[in-house]
């Protein structure tokens, strides 16, 4: 059995792994190298901290001792920039080569940048690390207006940092509503109507066309498309991410959106396993390859990988991610895969809650829960059984939604 | 995560001040248990028995900061 891993990335995926591992491999060589300058830390809580809602020392999950005492190697500030996997080692930017036995790489993704003239320039922001957090917090402190790019999970992050800290944005988005894709208008204006309480102003049919700076290259203002300008001190960007799939150009390892890798998180090297939001798994629950980017996914995945690194197939990755949005007064949740599938049903349910069920060949793939979460067991419970609910689709829109009530329902 | 069987039962207080040596926890980061717990007993003067999950003095963060009691 292999007794020197080597993970790359402190993120929750590397960090659970590592947890695992030292659990239950005592003896084992544990390795963790990240390029960041600080140890594993809550990356869900940093826009929190740029909100001004929460102090930093909280947000540190596991501080530099905790490496000493698991004894576990950690390496900060080290890019891995190759992967030899002939011959079992990774080298760094700073020079030094590790050797390894079993290597997970659970390096996630990179925020994209707009591809518009001055998308770099000063007060532009991207989010993904507790540095850009702290200038985050820094910036918007000091603006007045604002402009965020991006209708999706992130970039309604950017939106409430803006309303908490009291600064005027808008909010430019293709289309016409918030996250269209998992959206209909109607449950969207329930999200525009919580920003707009918050300074917060929607535009739709949207976009950024270009950046103006001013003389010392700092972004005075966004222009849309159509030519409008709106004037900004700051600008949130949250497009998406480019997975960090560039470490591994050189390899024999398989890359498509992300790290392909089995249900066992094995990229199709048998000793290099990757886990987190970086991997293309096989989606035992959806029954095709699929990709999560969620903290709860990427915490179940690390885990998963060091049991299998510890001995392969000894357990399968077989979960219903969700993610939450807490900025508001109502609880949002977006479960499974709410983009995609064959057909959906929504509904508003009482004022102020909606609901939307994806469904692929009749079985629930994903939803979106505004206001009211109760039906989340539920709906999680139905994408694990693969339940088939087609003709019953409507029960799923009752307000007290149980799964009893499709079992009746089918037995009839 | 399953329900301890020490007879206490946990209560959420809304609260707006986190202190430094919190243990503050997303609502995304709890088990099915503690969020079923954090969606009944949020905003609610009820109590539940307690989870796994969740201690006496954490802190969760819902659609406010809320703070674990336990009796
Ligand atoms: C602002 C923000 C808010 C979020 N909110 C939520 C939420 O509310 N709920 C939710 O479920 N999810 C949320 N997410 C998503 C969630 O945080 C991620 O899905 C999860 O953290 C992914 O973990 P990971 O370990 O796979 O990747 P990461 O946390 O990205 O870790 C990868 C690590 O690898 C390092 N790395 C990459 N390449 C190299 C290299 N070559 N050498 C060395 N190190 C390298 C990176 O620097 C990074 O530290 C949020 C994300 C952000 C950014």
């Amino acid at each position: 059995m292999s007794n020197s891993y080597v993970i790359v990335g402190d993120g929750i995926a590397g960090a659970s792994a590592a947890e695992t591992l030292r659990e239950e491999a005592p003896d084992a060589e544990i390795t963790v190298l990240t390029d960041e300058g600080e140890s594993l830390y809550n990356r869900i809580l940093i826009k929190e901290y740029a909100k001004g809602k929460l102090p930093e020392a909280p947000i540190s999950i596991h501080q530099e001792e905790w490496y000493d005492d698991h004894d576990v190697d950690l390496r900060l500030n080290t890019v891995v920039v190759d992967i030899d996997v002939e011959n079992d080692a990774i080298h760094t930017h700073e020079g030094e080569t590790f050797e390894y036995d079993s290597l997970l790489l659970a390096i996630g993704g990179t925020p994209q940048q707009l591809p518009v003239e001055n998308a770099d320039a000063d007060g532009i922001h991207h989010f993904w690390t507790f540095q850009d957090a702290r200038r985050i917090k820094e910036s918007v402190e000091d603006a007045e207006k604002a402009v965020i790019v991006g209708a999706g999970l992130l970039g309604i992050d950017f939106a409430a940092i803006c309303g908490a800290q009291d600064v005027e944005a808008k909010y430019l988005m293709r289309g016409d509503n918030w996250w269209r894709y998992a959206l209909s208008e109607e449950g969207a204006e329930l999200m525009h109507e919580a920003m707009r309480k918050r300074g917060v102003e929607p535009v739709f049919d949207s976009g950024v066309d270009r950046f103006e700076v001013d003389d010392d290259g700092h972004v005075e203002a966004a222009v849309d498309p159509s030519g409008d300008r709106y004037e900004c001190d700051f600008a949130g960007v949250a497009i998406g991410l480019n997975f960090n799939t560039e470490l591994v150009e050189n390899t024999p390892l398989e890359v498509e959106d992300g790290l392909v890798v089995d249900e066992y998180m094995r990229t199709n090297v048998d000793n290099v396993f990757a886990a987190g939001d970086i991997t293309t798994f096989n989606d035992l629950v959806l029954g095709e390859q699929a990709k999560n980017g969620s903290w709860g996914s990427a915490k179940e995945q690390g885990t998963v990988a060091a049991r299998n690194m510890l001995e392969y197939e000894s357990e399968a990755f077989e979960w219903v991610s969700s993610y939450s949005i807490t900025h508001f007064d109502f609880p949002f949740l977006s479960f499974g895969h709410p983009t995609l599938g064959d057909d959906s049903v929504e509904a508003t349910t009482a004022e102020g809650e909606w609901r939307r069920v994806a469904l692929k060949n009749g079985k629930v793939v994903g939803g979106v829960l505004i206001g009211d979460l109760s039906p989340q067991s539920a709906f999680k419970q139905l994408m694990r059984e693969g339940r088939d609910v087609s003709g019953q689709t409507e029960l799923l829109m009752e307000p007290g939604f149980s799964v009893d009530d499709l079992a009746a329902t089918t037995q009839q | 995560m399953s329900l301890r069987e020490t007879g206490r039962r946990l209560r959420l207080r809304r609260t707006g001040w986190i202190p430094p040596d919190a243990r503050v926890r997303h609502y995304d980061e709890l088990g099915e248990e503690a969020q079923i717990l954090v969606r009944e007993l949020a905003g609610r003067p009820r109590t539940a028995p307690e989870t796994g999950d969740l201690d006496d003095g954490d802190f969760v963060k819902f659609t406010d900061y809320y703070q674990v009691r336990t009796r």
